[in-house]
This record gives structure tokens, C-alpha cells and sequence, in this order.
């Protein structure tokens, strides 16, 4: 199976095929399966994998199908799309735990004519759509408890399918030549793969990428990461989401490293700690759960454990950045950071499954300073990425020494940013990006500019001196104020949410003199602090109208115009007047969404009066507003709110707008 | 498109062979009347369901099975053999597990451990072999820990394998409880309302398991149950208890139109 | 210090640390008060302060030999109880009886060892020796495998899921039965343990350090290793057998146990058959020591403080709660007795035992129960 030097790695399973022969006796899978890690070489994939494609061939699978791919992380799945891609199919992951009415409209609209699923539950519920889906024929199952009795006549365990396709290798030498002939030729303008984006607004759009691209982008970002074969991850991600397909599948395949599947998405946790993974992404959500967790278990321990998980936390607070940046530390600094790490980073780590990671990534939305610097100073490489489905995941990353909470990094090499004047709005072209979406021109031509550069949807501005990308706001929510000056609300409100007191802010400010907000507070933190400073209260609007409330909250605000000061082109944004709701925002008033984010029109809306108080001047200002209680009965709140002034700072950089 | 279907069984059983048959059984605690003469059989393959009001008698007719109690009258034979006094561990040696209606579980125990004592019966090594742990003691220990992780697996409960079951939820208990008893690879399962207490969930989760079981394994499955729906959904044959008296037998069809049925749900004075 | 690592509470180790982790502060605390009392001039020497909190100290500090000496024996006498509480923790733990007749199935093993080796040889005129011995030794294996037996058909079955206090009553009945029962066979006079027959050593050696001599009996160094043994093996054999998990399993819940085919008479005979044999264990070691007699009874009561300290149902708190009952005996009758005029080892343990009580009435490692309500 010798390749010339000079062949083309342009497909993934030319990859795979050269990790086989490069590599054969590397694990290259690995699956809790039984409660034990049963593991996969290269060479092994590669064969099952040319079994399976014969055998998916004999099916009746040619070149150009769409091969629906419906489960949890599963070995099988992931050789259902390698297999696919050899036959030159195209794999079109979806979302396991869609509702039957999206996954109609997704199989539907791909034209799936195969789906390769985990087990009865998925296949129960591609049979409840299968009206919808008539291009849909045969369907291929893992795990087969409790399909015994089902009429397989178009339904086959992917375990028979590979076994077909042995058998037929095993004829004569015809079947093994047509298949390499299949793979050879494969070219990177192939369509590799079409993941579905899940809009916010209307239906999924259905993200064609091509196999060239894909491997250019793994390609860089490998180089990026130093990563190699000798790494390991654990893949626990949805595999519909571009970030599985990229960071295990792509990068697996390019860099030949290992993919362990955890045992079930319940375990992943556990499985993590076992398998230590050298690399590991996760969204910020994550990272607080199991912050959350371990303060939880920390309040549980005896007072002594307790007593020096807090001590060291402390210290690590103090010093584990600078060192893990490389700066100057005094020595007793570096011994008392020493000691930690003996006491309770490592074995913090190691519970959490992070001891192996050398690389870990976070995105999708904005993290907490507090929260990443947790992690970091704990001596975790934790970095920031922004990206999206288009791109093939990267657009800026933070490089290995750039890193920080407010960033998301600059530009990932061969990755070109530009700035759209006006709106703000983020604009890439990078290696990865995509052709298009499938069977919808109208939506790529509002994507893609004439000159090749791709939307992203979000408005963001440099950094002056760093160069380091700020995502703001979705650039539809973005505006202006009077001034023209750029207006980010939930820049600022995140800004502000950071603060434990504060549980939810509403930004005012589109064509206005200036940015005025309503706060709530964060009744446990808060309350948990008047507590603490004997504040006798009786009620949350009581509280949230104590003077010492209000200038513990005044602090926060300020703090906050003093670092939008620093950002030119936000400096404008200070917030000047803000008010403490004396009720909390509740989705069953229809102030928040059910998914608990802020309905800022309504909100605006329905305080009308607060708003107009923020911007007369008034100190206070009366309102009554109708609320549901949570036995559905209805009443009526009123309350006096008084509105407060904030410092505001000059602009500390004189540079002007980077936008 | 596709057409595939699940299959019911349930035609083949009727005619199938009996496994256990209970022939005019009375059980008495001091003067009170638990059962009265009640006869039904058990059909091979069959999943079978024990119903009535509160006090029917129906957990008292699932301890005389599986020899927590000993009628005073009448006969219970199973696979062909008249009994007589069982004891509990020689109903357990002769192929019947079963759940209690308030989970019965080894609360400081990891749930592994729970499901490894299903087990124990099938441990055969000599005491010897077992302290040494050695040798063929350990391979047998390998296969049983084998077994043990299918169930887990096919209960879908990786996640709480080493978790004491004293700390899981009631639904999750139940569930292990379950496991327990298939671990005993049982020709009879006995399931004391495996579903009470549990949410609408966990309900369909225990249904497709017992379902699971019933057709993949070819386990016999007899079952007290208070909802009517699942009841109707699951079993073959539905025997209906009322005061400790039989008062109807057959398919969920028959019994559902059944005029004396009717009238004990709905507590009609007699 | 993995503050977070342990998912499933550890059985033994880490509660058991970090009690002694905390023991060990308070006594460092106490420990320093006193050496700032005794050096503030607060507490001169000869005042009834500083006899019972300072000399003591001192003395340990400028013997240590002595000390040495009195820690090896209060171990050696820590073991042993040890062994004892085992014997009711098994018992409790699988059948939730108090078995009152612990004690003097202590002595009753004892007496038949050395008893039937005194028939054996003496009447039927076998010759004495380690082959004789270890026949005697058969002999009272076997009639503590009897024994049980009996008790599971004659006491336990017929009495199954009544009181607990008639349950105590029916071993404080087998208590007096035996006692009779082994007068009656053996005759009631004091006899000696057969050590040296059943290859046990005996002899002593001296060792010379920190400047004194430190007197060490082989016997006793053959009773620690012994009870270490068994108490290592006793603990593999619950983890990893079939019956190990079968008798937690009894232990656990009764009704489950039945129904996974768990036989309970079969279990109980087991469990008091073990209990039997750790009886004989303690029998031997405790009648080498001193003689072999129904005044060994006593000693079993020491168990009592013992399983207060340790809990009832836990095999770790049966073991550490032996040895600080042994070492605080010991240490106690050493350097505070003469204070006392003597002889506090009497009833030290149960003053210990009642301190302990007022502050943790679950012992040290009383079972927490988890409950869901």
C-alpha cells in the first residue's frame, strides 16, 4: 500500500490511507465499550473502513449520495462518514437530539438517500419522518438492542454491513483495485462534507464544505497547535457541529492523532478523567458547570481541606498566570505556587480529566475573565478561538503567549480579516471556508462578497497595538448613538453580567445622547452579602433599592466605563445613568425568552417610564408593572426607582476609530 | 421509504407452553384472607400482568411465587414440577428473579456491585479458588463481570456504575434493581410495579427495557402494574385480582370490556 | 491530598486520615498550651497541674525506652480487643444481633483447644507434641463450625425478625450455656494455653535503644502478625469472594439478599462460624498471655468501649478503636496510674469510651446512612 511521496493528500480518505501506511500500528479510536477501552489502529480503521465502503457499495451507494449521520460520538459513526467519503458520498451529520420536525426538513432538504444511526431511538424516529423523507432508503444501525424484530429489508447493523464487505474483498483482488480506484479519484475540490448551521432565524442552512479546504485549514491549525500523533482527544461534541468535525475529524485525520469515544454522553465526564486527553475544546458553559461543581464539593469538605483549597486558589489567583506567561515571580511566589500545584491543582486537574492537556480551547460565546483565568491559573493552557460553521471553525485564535479573557485572538495564519466601515461587521477569507449553501444561492450570495470574502454576522473592531480581534454584538443588534458613535448593547451588558451581583442587564442608547441601563441584581450573591454586613431587607425590591447596594453597584458600572475608555472605538458607549430594577426580569412576564435572554424591546416597552427617567435627568421615578406570580395568579408591583449617576473617563487612547 | 415494523408476538403465546401454573391457591395471615383460590398459568415467552385494586392480593401472590410466603393451600408448579415450602433462594436457584415494589437495593453498595450479587448464584469456583482469587476463579469472576457490564450497557446506566445506589434518584434505583435481576439471566422475572413513582420518562425508558427483555432475551415476565395504559401496552395476558379473588383472565381486550373489571375500578358496591 | 478527586467515598482510608490528621491537631494544640504553661511559670513543679499534665510528658521525653516499652504493649493489647470487637461487628453487621456471648466464645474456643489436647494426651494417652496439638486444634475448629451451627438452627432461625432486645437476651442465655456447658466438660480450673505445642514462640529479646532497654515477647510479635494476617485476610475475603459479597449483601438489606438467592441460614452459619474462629484466634493469643479460665471473660467486655469507639457496623473503627483503647490503657495505667494510686487500667477504656461517646455518638466510623427523603 505504498504511496508515491508526491501524492496529493487532498481527500480525507487519502489521509486516512496515508496514516494506514505511515502510522498503521498508532491507535487511532478508541470506545469505552463494556466498561473497558477497546482501541483501534490506523491500519485497523483503514481496513474496516474499506469494508465498510464495499459493503455500503453493494447497498448501492455511489458517488454524490447524501449519507445522513444520526447519533452519539461512536466509533462506527465516524467510519460511516470515512466510508462515505471513499465512495466520494457526501456525510451529513445531524443533530441526534433534533426534533422529528427538523431532522424531517434536514434529511429532506440534503436528499439523503442513506442514514447511518446509533440505535433503535434514532431509527424509531427516522421511521416517524420517513413520509417526509421518500429519497430516504437504507438505514444503517449500531447498536441493535431492541431492533431484532424489525423488518430488515431496508435496514441493515453496520457490523453485517463490514462483514459483507470483507467477505467480497476477500473474492479477489477486482473489488480492493476499484475501491483504490474510488479513492484516487477523489480531488480536493470534492465535496467533503455538509453540516447544517442551526439557524437562530428560519431553517438550517445546509454548509457545503470541500475536502481540499477542510485539510488546508486542518492543515495550519495543526501547525498552530504543535499538535501531532502522539496526541489524544476525547470526542464528546455534537457531531453535526462543525467544532467535532473539525477538531477530532479533520485534525485526527491530518495530524494521525488519537480519537477516544466516551462510553456515553453521561460518562463523558469520567471517561475524560481516563483518558487524560492531550487537547481539549469546550464551550464557556462547560468550564462553569464544572467550576460550579467543584466549589459545591469544596463547601462539602471538611474544614481543613477546605481551608487550603481556598489558600491556594487564593495563590494561584495571585501568581499562576504570570507564570504560566512566562513573567517575572518572586521565588517564594514560585515555591508557594509549587506547593499548590502538589496539593491542589494536580489533583484538581486530575479530576477533572485536565492533567494531559497541553492545549485547551473555549468559544462561542464571551467567558468570564474570572472564570478563564481559573483555569489558566490552575498552569491550563486555556485559550479563545472564534469562528464559525463557514469558516471551517477558525477565524482568529490566540496564539500561545497572547492570551487573554476580552480577546478573541488576531487572525489565524492565511486567515484575512477586514472590518466593514459602518456597521462593524466582521468580514473573512480563510483556507477552510466554504462553497456555499447547499441548494440556496440567495443565501451564499448575502454570505459571500464579490471578492470572495465571507459575513460572519457579528461586529467586532482591533485592538489597537495588539491586533487582537473584540467581538462586540451580532452586527444586526449593533447601532448608533445620536453621535454616530457605535452602540454594542450587549458588549456592554456582558461587561457587566461579569460581575457576580449583577444577574442581567438591558442597554439602552440606539440614537441617543448617551448609554443609559437597567440592572438586576443577583438576589444569592447579593443577598449573600447583605448577610454578611447585617443589611436587614424584606423583600428583593427592598434590597434592590439600599443605597449601599446602589454604590457597591455604582463601583461596578464605573469600573466598566473605565475599561470602555481604554477601547476607542467604544469610548463613546460609557454608560451615563443607570437604574436597579426593583423586580427581577422573568421569562412568564415575557421580559426574557425562554432560553433566559433579555427581550430588549419589550423590556424597553414595558418601563417605559424608567426609560424616559434615565434620560430627563429625573432622580426618580414611579412605575407600576403587572406581574404573573408562579401559581398564574396576577398581580401588580409598583414601586419608586431612583436613578443613579456614573463616572465617566476620558478616552485613554487618542487613536480614534479602528473600525 | 421505509416499512418497518415492530412485530407482536402475542398470537404464538397463547398457545404456548405453560412455565409456571398456580392451581387454587389460598394464603392466610392468621384469620385475614390474603388469597382465596385462585388459579392462572404463566406461558413461556409471555409477558404476563397482574392487576386490581389496592389489597387484591397481588404482591402476596408474587411472594408465594417466589417462596417469601407458603400458601396453606393449593399448588404452584413450575416448569413441570409440583413445589412444595420454596424458600426465597431456591425460587432464585430454580430461574426466578424479581423487584419489589419498594426498591430493595444494597444502598451502600456501587451499582456494579448491586448487579454483580444477581450473579451470585451462577458463582461456582470453590471457596478455596475464591481466596486465592486466582486462577479460574478469576476468569470466572472476568465472565461474570462481563455479563454484568452487558446489562449495565443495555440499561444504558454507564454512568452510574460506580455511584453507591444509596445516592441515585428513585427512577435510576429502580432501574438498577432491574438490572439486578437480569444479571440472574432469570427464566421468570417477577416486576413488582416497576414503574410507580417514576415520571413520565423514566415510565417509557422502563417500558422499552421490559419490552427489551421480553423479546430479545425471551424472558417470561410476569408484572404488577397500576397504570392501566401500560398495562394495556405491555403484556399478553392480564389475570385481575379483587379481595384476593380471580375475577377475570385474558388479553388486555378481553379484560378492558370485562363488566366485573369495570365495576372494581370504578368501586362499584357489590 | 486529592481534596477532589474521590468520586466514591474511600472505605477506609481517607475518613481514617483525616480523623487522625485532626486528632493529631488537637493534641499538637494541647500539647503547646501545656509547654507555655510549664515554661510561664503558671504551673511550678509538684502542683497537682503539673503531675498530671506536665511530669507525665517529661517523663516520656527523658525515657524513652520506657515509653517505647509501654507503646509496644498497649499495640500488642490494642490488637487483640481488636480482634474481639471484629467478632460482634461480623456478627451485627450480617445478622443485626449484639452478640453478648462474643466474649465468652473467647474463652469456650480456648477451653476446648487446650482441653481436648489435655484428653487427648492425658486420657487417651496420645503423645504431646505439635501433631497432637494441632488435632486439638481440628477439634475446636470444629466444634466452633458446631457451634454455629447450632446457634443459626436453634437461636436465630425460630427467633428470625423478632426484637431486637429478645434477640440480645437469646445470646446472653447462649452466654450462660456455654459457660456451663464448658465447666461441665472441662472442669473449671485455670489451664494452661499449649504455646509452645502449637509452634507459637516463645521467649523474649531485648533491644537497646534510646538509651534504655526495650523488652519485646516473641509471643507478642506472633500475635501481631497474626491478628494482621487475619484482619487483612478477613477484609479480602469480604471485598472479593462470592460469599464476601454475599454476607455485605445480608448486611445490607435482607429481603434483596433473598431474592438474588442469597440463603441467610447458610450466611448466618457462616458468619458465626468466622466469628468462631476469630474468637479462637483471640482465645490462643489472650490464654498464652495469662491463663486460660472463664476470668478471660472479662477482657471480652473491653470490647464494649472498643465498639463504641469504633461504631458498630465498621471493621476499620473495630480496629483503630482496639488499638487506642490499647495504647490509651497502657499508656494511662503507665504514667497517669501511679497518680491514681494504680490500677486505672480497669476501668480506663470505658472512661475513654464514655469521653468518646459525649462527642460522637456514631463512634468514629459509624456507618453514615444515606437516606433520601
Amino acid at each position: 500500500m505504498a504511496q508515491s511521496a508526491t501524492e496529493k493528500l487532498d481527500t480525507f480518505p487519502k489521509l486516512l490511507r496515508r496514516n494506514a501506511a505511515v502510522r498503521g500500528s498508532n491507535t487511532a479510536f478508541r470506545h469505552k465499550d463494556l466498561g473497558i477501552w477497546q482501541s483501534w489502529t490506523w491500519a485497523e480503521v483503514y481496513e474496516i473502513v474499506r469494508a465498510y465502503a464495499v459493503g455500503m457499495k453493494a447497498l448501492g451507494l455511489v458517488r454524490g449520495d447524501k449519507v445522513a449521520i444520526v447519533g452519539a460520538n461512536r466509533p462506527k459513526l465516524y467510519w460511516s462518514m470515512m466510508a462515505a467519503q471513499v465512495l466520494g458520498a457526501v456525510p451529513v451529520p445531524v443533530y441526534s437530539d433534533a426534533i422529528a420536525d427538523e431532522l424531517a426538513y434536514v434529511l429532506d432538504h440534503a436528499e439523503v438517500r442513506f442514514a447511518a444511526v446509533q440505535d433503535q431511538e434514532q431509527v424509531d424516529k427516522l421511521l416517524s419522518v420517513s413520509e417526509r423523507v421518500p429519497r430516504l432508503k437504507t438505514m444503517l444501525y449500531d447498536w441493535g438492542r431492541g431492533l431484532r424484530d424489525y423488518d430488515h429489508t431496508h435496514l441493515h447493523p453496520i457490523e453485517a454491513v463490514i462483514a459483507q464487505g470483507r467477505a467480497r474483498l476477500s473474492e479477489g483482488p477486482d473489488v480492493g483495485a476499484a475501491l483504490d480506484a474510488e479513492i484516487d479519484g477523489g480531488t480536493g475540490d470534492d465535496l467533503s462534507i455538509i453540516l447544517y448551521t442551526s439557524g437562530t432565524t428560519g431553517r438550517s442552512k445546509g454548509v457545503m464544505l470541500t475536502a481540499g479546504r477542510s485539510i488546508a485549514a486542518a492543515t495550519d491549525t495543526v501547525a498552530f497547535d504543535h499538535l501531532s500523533d502522539r496526541d489524544e482527544v476525547l470526542a464528546y461534541l455534537p457531531l453535526a457541529w462543525v467544532g467535532d468535525h473539525y477538531l477530532n475529524f479533520a485534525q485526527g485525520l491530518v495530524a494521525g492523532f488519537c480519537t477516544a469515544c466516551p462510553e456515553s454522553a453521561d460518562t463523558a465526564q469520567a471517561d475524560l478523567k481516563e483518558i487524560g486527553p492531550t487537547f481539549y475544546f469546550a464551550p464557556p458553559r462547560v468550564f462553569e458547570n464544572l467550576l460550579t461543581r467543584v466549589m459545591i464539593r469544596m463547601e462539602d469538605a471538611g474544614s481543613l481541606k477546605r481551608r487550603m483549597f481556598h489558600h491556594y486558589i487564593a495563590v494561584a489567583k495571585q501568581w499562576g498566570e504570570k507564570i504560566l506567561n512566562g513573567q517575572e515571580v518572586p521565588l517564594s511566589a514560585r515555591l508557594s505556587y509549587g506547593l499548590g500545584n502538589l496539593l491542589v491543582y494536580a489533583p484538581l486537574k486530575n479530576a477533572l480529566g485536565f492533567s494531559k492537556v497541553r492545549t485547551a480551547y473555549t468559544a462561542g460565546e464571551a467567558i468570564g475573565p474570572e472564570l478563564f483565568s481559573f483555569y489558566r491559573s490552575l498552569g491550563m493552557n486555556l485559550k479563545q478561538l472564534y469562528g464559525q460553521t463557514e469558516a471551517f471553525l477558525y477565524v482568529t485564535a490566540q496564539p500561545d503567549g497572547q492570551i487573554r479573557a476580552d480577546t478573541v485572538g488576531p487572525a489565524t495564519p492565511n486567515v484575512e480579516i477586514r472590518i466593514e466601515d459602518g456597521t462593524g461587521e466582521v468580514l473573512y477569507k480563510s483556507p477552510g471556508q466554504f462553497i456555499g449553501y447547499f441548494k440556496d444561492a440567495e443565501k451564499t450570495a448575502e454570505t459571500m462578497t464579490p471578492d470572495g470574502f465571507v459575513r460572519t454576522g457579528d461586529a467586532g473592531f482591533f485592538e489597537v497595538g495588539t491586533g487582537h480581534l473584540k467581538i462586540i454584538d451580532r452586527a444586526k443588534d449593533v447601532s448608533k448613538l445620536k453621535s454616530g458613535d457605535l452602540f454594542a448593547p450587549k458588549y456592554i451588558e456582558n461587561r457587566l453580567k461579569f460581575y457576580p451581583n449583577i444577574k442581567e442587564v438591558v442597554a439602552f442608547g440606539q440614537g441617543e445622547e448617551f448609554v443609559t441601563v437597567f440592572i438586576n441584581i443577583d438576589l444569592t450573591a447579593v443577598g449573600n452579602w447583605a448577610e454578611r454586613n447585617n443589611v436587614v431587607y424584606g423583600s428583593y425590591q427592598e434590597l434592590a433599592g439600599h443605597p449601599d447596594v446602589y454604590s457597591i453597584i455604582t463601583a461596578h458600572v464605573d469600573a466598566v466605563n473605565a475599561q470602555l475608555a481604554t477601547e476607542p472605538a467604544m469610548a463613546a458607549a460609557q454608560i451615563r445613568r443607570f437604574l436597579i430594577l426593583h423586580k427581577e426580569l422573568d421569562a412568564d412576564d415575557g421580559e426574557l425568552t425562554r432560553t433566559q435572554k433579555v427581550r430588549r424591546g419589550f423590556v424597553g416597552e414595558r418601563y417605559a417610564p424608567l426609560v424616559k427617567a434615565l434620560y430627563d435627568g429625573s432622580s426618580e421615578a414611579d412605575i407600576s408593572t403587572e406581574v404573573t406570580f408562579e401559581d398564574g395568579r396576577k398581580g401588580v408591583i409598583s414601586a419608586r426607582v431612583k436613578v443613579k449617576d456614573a463616572t465617566l473617563f476620558p478616552a485613554t487612547s487618542t487613536t480614534g476609530k479602528a473600525a | 421509504m421505509l416499512h418497518v415494523s415492530p412485530q407482536s408476538t402475542s398470537a404464538a403465546i397463547a398457545k404456548g407452553e405453560v412455565l409456571l401454573n398456580v392451581e387454587n391457591v389460598s394464603l392466610r395471615f392468621g384469620g385475614v384472607k390474603a388469597i382465596s383460590d385462585v388459579s392462572f398459568d404463566i406461558r413461556k415467552g409471555e409477558v404476563r400482568a397482574i392487576i386490581g385494586p389496592n389489597g387484591a392480593g397481588k404482591t402476596s401472590m408474587l411472594n408465594c411465587i417466589n417462596g417469601f410466603y407458603f400458601p396453606q393451600e393449593g399448588h404452584i408448579t413450575y416448569k413441570g414440577v409440583r413445589r412444595q415450602k420454596v424458600r426465597p433462594h431456591e425460587a432464585a436457584s430454580s430461574g426466578i428473579a424479581r423487584t419489589f415494589q419498594n426498591v430493595a437495593l444494597f444502598k451502600g453498595m456501587s451499582t456494579l456491585d448491586n448487579i454483580m450479587t444477581g450473579r451470585l448464584l451462577k458463582m461456582k469456583r470453590g471457596f478455596l479458588w475464591q481466596c486465592l482469587h486466582w486462577g479460574p476463579a478469576q476468569a470466572e469472576e472476568i465472565a461474570h463481570r462481563e455479563t454484568v457490564e452487558r446489562v449495565i450497557d443495555f440499561l444504558e446506566i454507564q454512568a452510574i456504575r460506580k455511584t453507591p445506589v444509596g445516592r441515585l434518584p428513585y427512577g435510576l434505583q429502580k432501574r438498577v434493581e432491574l438490572g439486578r435481576a437480569l444479571a440472574a439471566e432469570p427464566e421468570l422475572l417477577l416486576l413488582d410495579e416497576p414503574m410507580a413513582g417514576m415520571n413520565l420518562e423514566e415510565k417509557e425508558d422502563m417500558c422499552r427495557f421490559i419490552l427489551d427483555v421480553n423479546q430479545q432475551f425471551g424472558t417470561t415476565i410476569a408484572l404488577i402494574e397500576h397504570d392501566m395504559g401500560v398495562v394495556m401496552d405491555l403484556s399478553d395476558r392480564v389475570v385481575v385480582l379483587e379481595y384476593g379473588r380471580k375475577i377475570a383472565d385474558g388479553t388486555p381486550d378481553v379484560v378492558k370490556a370485562d363488566q366485573k373489571v369495570i365495576d372494581a375500578y370504578l368501586g362499584v358496591a357489590h | 491530598m486529592s481534596a477532589v478527586t474521590s468520586t466514591a467515598p474511600k472505605p477506609m482510608l481517607s475518613p481514617a486520615m483525616m480523623a487522625t490528621v485532626k486528632v493529631l491537631g488537637v493534641f499538637g494544640a494541647i500539647a503547646l498550651a501545656i509547654v507555655l504553661l510549664v515554661q510561664s511559670g503558671a504551673m511550678p513543679k509538684g502542683s497537682i497541674g503539673h503531675k498530671v499534665l506536665a511530669a507525665p510528658f517529661i517523663d516520656m521525653w527523658d525515657l524513652p525506652d520506657l515509653l517505647v516499652q509501654t507503646l509496644w504493649e498497649g499495640l500488642v493489647a490494642g490488637v487483640l480487643y481488636a480482634l474481639i470487637a471484629l467478632g460482634f461487628v461480623l456478627i451485627f453487621k450480617a445478622s443485626g444481633v449484639f452478640n453478648f456471648a462474643q466474649g465468652i466464645m473467647v474463652v469456650f474456643s480456648a477451653l476446648t483447644l487446650v482441653g481436648s489436647y489435655e484428653i487427648m494426651t492425658q486420657r487417651m494417652g496420645l503423645p504431646t507434641g505439635v501433631a497432637v496439638a494441632i488435632l486439638a486444634l481440628i477439634v475446636a475448629v470444629a466444634t466452633m463450625f458446631v457451634l454455629a451451627w447450632l446457634v443459626e438452627r436453634i437461636v436465630l432461625r425460630p427467633l428470625v425478625n423478632q426484637n431486637e432486645i429478645i434477640m440480645l437476651m437469646a445470646t446472653v442465655g447462649l452466654t450462660y450455656f456455654l459457660i456451663g456447658f464448658g465447666e461441665y466438660v472441662f472442669g473449671g480450673n485455670p489451664k494452661v494455653m499449649i504455646t509452645a505445642e502449637l509452634g507459637l514462640p516463645t521467649g523474649n529479646t531485648q533491644f537497646n535503644i534510646l538509651g534504655g532497654r526495650v523488652n519485646i515477647q516473641h509471643l507478642d510479635v506472633a500475635a501481631a502478625v497474626i491478628a494482621s494476617v487475619m484482619i487483612a485476610g478477613l477484609a479480602f475475603f469480604f471485598q472479593y469472594t462470592r460469599i464476601g459479597r454475599a454476607l455485605r449483601a445480608v448486611a445490607d438489606s435482607h429481603k434483596a439478599a433473598l431474592s438474588v438467592g442469597i440463603s441467610l441460614n447458610q450466611i448466618w452459619v457462616i458468619v458465626w462460624f468466622t466469628a468462631g474462629i476469630v474468637a479462637l484466634v483471640t482465645g490462643i493469643m489472650w490464654g498464652a498471655r495469662s491463663d486460660v479460665s472463664f476470668a478471660l471473660e472479662i477482657i471480652a467486655l473491653k470490647a464494649l468501649p472498643v465498639l463504641i469507639l469504633g461504631g458498630f457496623t465498621s471493621v476499620p473503627g473495630a480496629i483503630v478503636g482496639g488499638l487506642i483503647i490499647g495504647i490509651g490503657e497502657k499508656m494511662g495505667e503507665g504514667y497517669w496510674g501511679p497518680l491514681l494510686g494504680g490500677g486505672i487500667e480497669t476501668w480506663l477504656a470505658y472512661v475513654i469510651a464514655l469521653g468518646f461517646l459525649l462527642f460522637r455518638p456514631q463512634g468514629l466510623f459509624g456507618e453514615k446512612i444515606i437516606e433520601r427523603i
